[in-house]
């Protein structure tokens, strides 16, 4: 039996399986049977600004539906957004507690912090709740042409800092992968002294129905097809960045974990397949790899962990190849 | 309500009222300027707790009576939550029949004198008014007018009780003294009930005693309106709160038949932001409850408050600018409403912002509060505020506040006032368990009979709305009363 163990922003897990901030992650209840199906770590389902605005919105919608609320004069409806925020923010602090008190493994909380600078201030209220570590979910899609590239990473940059000030459990950071320069900015974002970064997020993808003609949603769950740009960006920087890198996003099975873990990832965040196959997978997942290392003589992680990232490559620049020509031309 | 219109047709048509309109043509009486409020000078008054709004005379008030054209169709009347024959009560007073003007009001509304001075007519009865939808003009300031009948009566010593019908013998509890339970009780006394009303504090007429300034609302001007429900056989028990002094089940015990809740919400809500929790952070609550309450203004009661230079008040609202007035009025050298949308989105009335702004206080609007500090002491000595501008309106048609980054500042302050709303109160809730309740703590209700979700439990007023005004309180206290005079005809029917 090979040793699973591995360490994420610097919490000692049992294994390098975490299961992603996702409605799996939503309840004190499911987190506790993640638990027990082996997990290593779990990140609790990420606090959305847009989430909150969302409720607001509803809110206001059914206050004008419904005239027994007047809504012109209420200072309570004035101050909505702010009440609604605060009554989740006060659950999501309950759930941290109430998760903490139930569980062994790290329990890291996550929060989305796009734009408002006084919303990173409940940071500080969730390491006093017990969070073990903070998952910076900034969900920036690059969609504003009025928006200058310096502007959207100066976000980042920000939140970190101000984040940073107020915290001292480890903070990561998921990050998305629309960057001009991504491996500057993984750079620049690790030299931060952040802890971890997880790449990269998932975006909500729009899709038609082009017999309605109408907006629906596609791919909710992603595929292992998705885990190959995770697996290149990790295998060019994980050598070359201080923080611990996490891969997240098309990790489906015990062969997509590995692949992950030699392209130089401490930990793997899974959520797709654990929709899909049940609770089991992680148990399977997690025998796949111990099998494979013992197959392969490995009896930690560490020793193999990174083993054909870029920098210990024997063709680092299959990495940075983007066209196919040469390898279909040498296809008779 | 055919039969209301074929009332208010047929009283239209009445001698006197016919008289009227042909004593003067419309377009004379459209020429008439909107009457001017008196009021005492600025200057003088943000040093003092005496009314703002002087009243009209009695010259100024036929006047502006006469603005009144009594259309046939009466479209403000719509515009008033209870309910009031508006046209009737104006006509009155052009006719110089003050006392009887009062009389009208009093038929659908227990507080004319206290909704004449806290209703928001301009958006509500005067925002319904021919002059604003046709004439394109001031409406008829049909809230001074309200408030002049009223007073008139009052100070004429010949105030009238509203007849009450003989004894029914079923005793009903009312549960609050606010608006919304005195609508309740005047209506259900009228109609034979025997009436207790419940209260929690040592004084009678919740928020209007609590909440709202002397220099809004003078308290000797509820306790007339509380003398007359008394006058007419409504109980009062102070002291007493239900669900902690007695449970609902336990009156059921002692006989009571029906119960409305009013019981309002006085919960105060802060934004948390840090150091929320300094000293001299107050809530707006709890600063008006001091002053208004209990009296923390007058030598001659040691109730403290504290009495900043630098005052901060958070919010937009009514509660806000009482509380920036009162601030200025315990002496501060510099009040400031501290609020994230512009001005022309506050939530106050009119009439209170202006006041406000004669009085100097300072608005600093599309600013919030992002963090306070202390002194050595604990005591709040400055806000970093942050600017905001307006983004995408929200589901309520108002542009939604965003922070501006890098654009915080800090101000500094010794008192800080937070008056961003208030939740439900929850104990008769709490008490209740089988209350069907909204997440926001507010009980549900049928929208015509008031009725709960739990038999005999009728409900309204900020506990159901979970923040209003006084005329739309009183408005659910009607419609209760209303809601409760069937349940206990078809129940009493029954036995």
């Amino acid at each position: 039996m090979a040793d699973l163990t591995t360490k994420y922003l610097g919490l000692s897990l049992s294994n390098p399986l975490i299961i992603g901030s996702s409605g799996l992650t939503d309840s004190a209840d499911n987190i506790i049977e993640l638990e027990k199906a082996g997990a290593g770590a779990v990140v609790i389902k990420s606090l959305f600004e847009e989430q909150i605005m969302l409720e607001v919105d509803a809110s206001l919608k059914e206050a004008y539906q419904n005239d027994m609320i007047y809504t012109a004069k209420s200072e309570t409806l004035d101050y909505i957004d702010i009440h609604i925020r605060e009554r989740t923010l006060s659950a999501y602090i309950e759930l941290i507690k109430e998760v903490k008190k139930k569980v062994m493994i790290p329990v890291i909380a996550s929060i989305n912090c796009v734009s408002s600078a006084e919303w990173i201030n409940f940071a500080n209220q969730f390491e006093q709740a017990g969070a073990d570590a903070l998952e910076l979910n900034i969900a920036i899609l690059p969609s504003d042409e009025k928006t200058s590239a310096e502007k959207i990473e100066k976000v980042y940059f920000d939140i970190i800092e101000k984040v940073k000030s107020q915290v001292s459990i480890p903070v990561s950071i998921k990050m998305s992968s629309y960057f001009t320069n991504l491996a500057l900015m993984i750079k620049k974002l690790s030299e931060t002294g952040i802890e971890g970064i997880v790449m990269f997020n998932r975006f909500y993808t729009p899709d038609f129905d082009i017999n309605n003609f109408s907006e629906k949603s596609s791919n909710t769950f992603s595929t292992p097809a998705e885990a190959g740009n995770i697996r290149r960006w990790i295998g060019i920087m994980s050598q070359k960045v201080d923080s611990q890198l996490a891969a997240s996003t098309g990790i489906h099975s015990a062969e997509d974990l590995i692949k992950q873990l030699l392209a130089g990832a401490h930990a793997v965040q899974v959520v797709s397949t654990i929709y899909k196959n049940g609770k089991d997978q992680i148990q399977k997942m997690l025998g796949g790899l111990n099998m494979w290392m013992d197959e392969n003589g490995y009896n930690t992680i560490e020793q193999f962990r990174g083993k054909m990232s870029q920098a210990e490559s024997a063709n680092p620049s299959a990495y940075e190849r983007i066209q196919f020509m040469k390898y279909f031309s040498e296809i008779k | 309500m055919e039969n209301i219109q074929d009332t208010l047709k047929s009283e239209r048509q009445q001698a006197w009222r016919e008289e009227l309109r042909k004593s003067m043509k419309a377009k004379e009486r459209t020429s008439i300027d909107r009457v001017k409020m008196l009021e005492q000078e600025p200057h003088v008054r943000n040093r003092n707790h005496d009314e703002v709004n002087l009243g009209l005379s009695e010259e100024m008030a036929v006047k502006e009576a006469q603005r009144c054209l009594d259309c046939v169709e009466p479209t403000c009347i719509t515009g008033c939550p209870v309910g009031i024959n508006i046209p009737k009560f104006i006509k009155r007073i052009e006719q110089g029949e003050f006392l009887e003007s009062a009389k009208v009001l009093k038929e659908t509304n227990a507080l004319p004198a206290v909704c004449g001075r806290v209703c928001p007519q301009e958006v509500q009865c005067e925002a319904s008014c021919f002059y604003v939808q046709k004439l394109k003009k001031d409406p008829v300031a049909i809230g001074y007018l309200e408030r002049f009948a009223a007073d008139y009566e009052r100070n004429s010593g010949n105030i009238s009780i509203p007849e009450v019908e003989e004894k029914n013998g079923i005793k009903v509890a009312v549960i609050g003294s606010g608006p919304a339970g005195l609508a309740v009780a005047g209506d259900m006394i009228k109609w034979g009930y025997d009436v207790t009303v419940f209260e929690a504090l040592h004084e009678i007429g919740g928020v209007l005693k609590y909440g709202i300034p002397e220099f809004r609302l003078p308290n000797e001007i509820v306790d007339v309106e509380i003398e007359n429900l008394k006058q007419m056989g409504v109980e009062f028990r102070t002291n007493f709160i239900v669900g902690t002094t007695a449970s609902v089940d336990e009156l059921k015990e002692e006989g009571y038949e029906a119960f409305f809740v009013g019981s309002g919400a006085g919960l105060p809500k802060f934004m948390n932001v840090p150091g929320e929790n300094f000293r001299r952070i107050f809530s707006s609550n709890e600063y008006l409850t001091r002053v208004n309450l209990m009296h923390a203004a007058d030598p001659n009661y040691d109730t403290p408050v504290f009495s900043g230079k630098n005052v901060a008040v958070i919010g937009g609202g009514n509660t806000a600018m009482d509380s920036v007035r009162t601030s200025k009025r315990l002496g501060a050298d510099r009040s400031m409403i501290i609020y994230r949308r512009s001005l022309e989105e506050m939530p106050a009335r009119v009439e209170e912002v202006k006041h406000a702004q004669e009085e100097e206080v300072e608005f600093m609007n599309l600013n919030s509060p992002v963090q306070y500090f202390a002194d050595e002491n604990g005591n709040v000595n400055k806000v970093r505020v942050q600017k905001m501008k307006l983004g995408e309106p929200d589901s309520s048609g108002r542009r939604r506040p965003i922070p501006v980054e890098g654009s915080e500042y800090e101000v500094e302050v010794d008192t800080v006032v937070v008056a961003i709303g208030v939740s439900p109160n929850p104990l008769i809730p709490a008490s209740m368990p089988e209350l069907d309740i909204t997440d926001w703590g507010t009980i549900k209700v049928d929208k015509d009979s008031m009725h709960s979700s739990v038999e005999g439990i009728f409900a309204g007023g900020d506990i159901v709305r979970g923040g209003a005004t006084v005329i739309l309180a009183m408005g659910d206290g009607r419609k209760a009363a209303r809601g409760m005079h069937e349940y206990l005809k078809e129940k009493v029917g029954k036995k």
